[in-house]
């Protein structure tokens, strides 16, 4: 059994690398992120598994990361929007969200990408509804939804063109 | 304050034992969707921590025509799997899809209402639990549960076993959107009909209509006997109405909530009446 007591050791894969995080017991993955790995892509919100800003992939699973204590991700694979492209490399869902506006004050994206590239790793060419039901869990005060839901649409499309070519 | 220990164990042998030396003091995680919220708000300060995550009851499965979901099983796997009943559907209508990764059915019979709503299609189902103590193991059907909702210190739920679905199910959720929001209310309906279309056993189930779900037993005596008929059907309705007793909260106040049950009993004893 892992007893976890006071402040302990977790190591896990970030991004395709390594890392270690030295947290105190139920510190949860969104601070390990934001607040010893100093990733700031993943927001904190609510604090509530309500808002959506937090979300990362765990295992390439979606998880909201303000509820998952760090110490259960011990030997497991997260990926944030670090992970999936940057400034010179962006994925075609950040290419697109640029293109379409779909970023407002920008504090849900890391999160609507996040839930956006959980659905087209699954469905390459989802349906309006479909993208809608991925997005039930985050929420954006700016934009309207409509503009990130075209831009995901047009991800769709530029991947799999991508895939084609 | 804070938490001093955290533990993660790997069994059940191992979570038990360590709820018998912690008792109250150790806070239990399912998914830990509604615990993690909880700390930080501020309105809980555990002392100690366990999470049931790696404790070998995130299984789901199939014996003797039951099926025997762990507590620890996450809701995506149950809204992925394929016996097309009521509680796959349940589950899919649940919360949005990063909170079904994490949230368990376990967690789910302890949520308060409106929350609660794997607890309507397991009560439609007649389900039990499996609770786990120091030196025991013992089964209590899902509707006794519900009404005290207390276990002792040193217990547990492992599982939760589902009889195999009898006849046709339904199942309905109202919320104030779409997705990803708790219910207004919930209604299941497992009933068996005859070959003359006549219903030999049925049972009606509600969500965020009471503290916990509950059973519309005065509807289900209505329809025993009877066609799923415009007047029984209606007379069921009404009487599942009467019978609940909804809250009011931030989502709708409980008149509009013994309404919409009204509404929602009659919608799905009609689709029951039309499927075959
Ligand atoms: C954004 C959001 C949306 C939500 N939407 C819904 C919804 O649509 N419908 C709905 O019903 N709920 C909803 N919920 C509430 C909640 O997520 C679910 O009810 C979920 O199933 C709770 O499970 P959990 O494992 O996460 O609970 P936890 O937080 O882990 O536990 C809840 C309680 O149960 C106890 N517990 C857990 N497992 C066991 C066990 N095996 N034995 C003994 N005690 C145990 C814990 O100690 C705790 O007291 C929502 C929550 C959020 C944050
Ligand atoms: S910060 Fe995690 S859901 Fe809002
Ligand atoms: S862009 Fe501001 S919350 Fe979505």
């Amino acid at each position: 059994m892992a007893t976890q007591l006071a402040t302990h050791i977790v190591t896990f894969q970030l991004n395709g690398r390594p890392h270690a995080v030295t947290v105190a017991p139920l510190t949860t993955l969104r601070t390990a992120l934001r607040e010893d790995l100093h990733l700031h892509a993943t927001k904190a919100g609510c604090g509530q598994g309500g808002c959506g800003s937090c979300t990362v992939l765990l295992d390439n699973e979606l998880v909201l990361s303000c509820l998952v204590p760090v110490t259960l991700v011990d030997g497991r694979s997260v990926t944030t929007l670090e992970g999936i492209g940057g400034p010179g490399r962006l994925h075609p869902l950040q290419e697109a969200f640029h293109d379409h506006f779909a970023a407002q004050c920008g504090y849900c994206t890391a999160g609507m990408i996040m839930a956006a590239k959980w659905l087209l790793d699954r469905n390459p060419n989802p349906t309006r509804a479909e993208i809608q039901m991925a997005l039930a869990g985050n929420l954006c005060r700016c934009t309207g939804y409509v503009p990130i839901i075209e831009a995901i649409e047009d991800a769709a499309r530029r991947m799999s063109k991508g895939v084609k070519r | 304050m804070s938490t001093t220990a955290f533990f993660v164990p790997r069994t059940v042998e191992q979570a038990i034992d360590l709820k018998r030396e912690h008792g109250k003091n150790l806070v239990v995680l399912g998914g830990g969707t509604i615990v993690m919220g909880l700390v930080h708000d501020g309105l809980l300060f555990p002392k100690l921590a366990m999470s049931l995550a790696r404790a070998g009851m995130s299984d789901v499965r199939r014996r003797d025509g039951w099926l025997e979901i762990g507590a620890a099983t996450p809701i995506a796997r149950l809204a992925a799997l394929k016996g097309a009943t009521t509680l796959e559907r349940a589950a899919g209508m649940l919360g949005g899809p990063a909170l079904r990764t994490l949230a368990t059915a376990g967690g789910n019979l302890f949520a308060k209402a409106p929350y609660g709503d794997m607890c309507v299609p397991l009560l439609a189902m007649d389900a039990e639990l499996e609770i786990a103590g120091a030196g025991r193991r013992y089964t209590v059907p899902l509707e006794q549960f519900l009404s005290r909702r207390s276990l002792k210190n040193d217990e547990l739920v492992v599982s939760i076993h589902v009889p195999k679905a009898q006849g046709r199910g339904a199942y309905l959720k109202l919320g104030r959107r779409q997705a990803n929001t708790p219910s207004v209310v919930a209604v299941a309906v497992q009933a068996v009909l005859d070959t003359n279309g006549k219903c030999t056993d049925v049972r009606i189930a509600l969500g965020a209509a009471a503290p916990q779900a509950v059973r519309a037993k005065k509807a289900e005596a209505v329809l025993i006997g009877r066609r799923l008929e415009d007047a029984t059907i209606k007379a069921a309705a009404e009487s599942a109405q009467a019978e609940c007793n909804p809250a009011t909260d931030s989502l709708a106040s409980a008149w509009y909530r013994r309404e919409m049950v009204g509404v929602f009993v009659h919608r799905a004893l009609d689709e029951l009446g039309r499927s075959t």
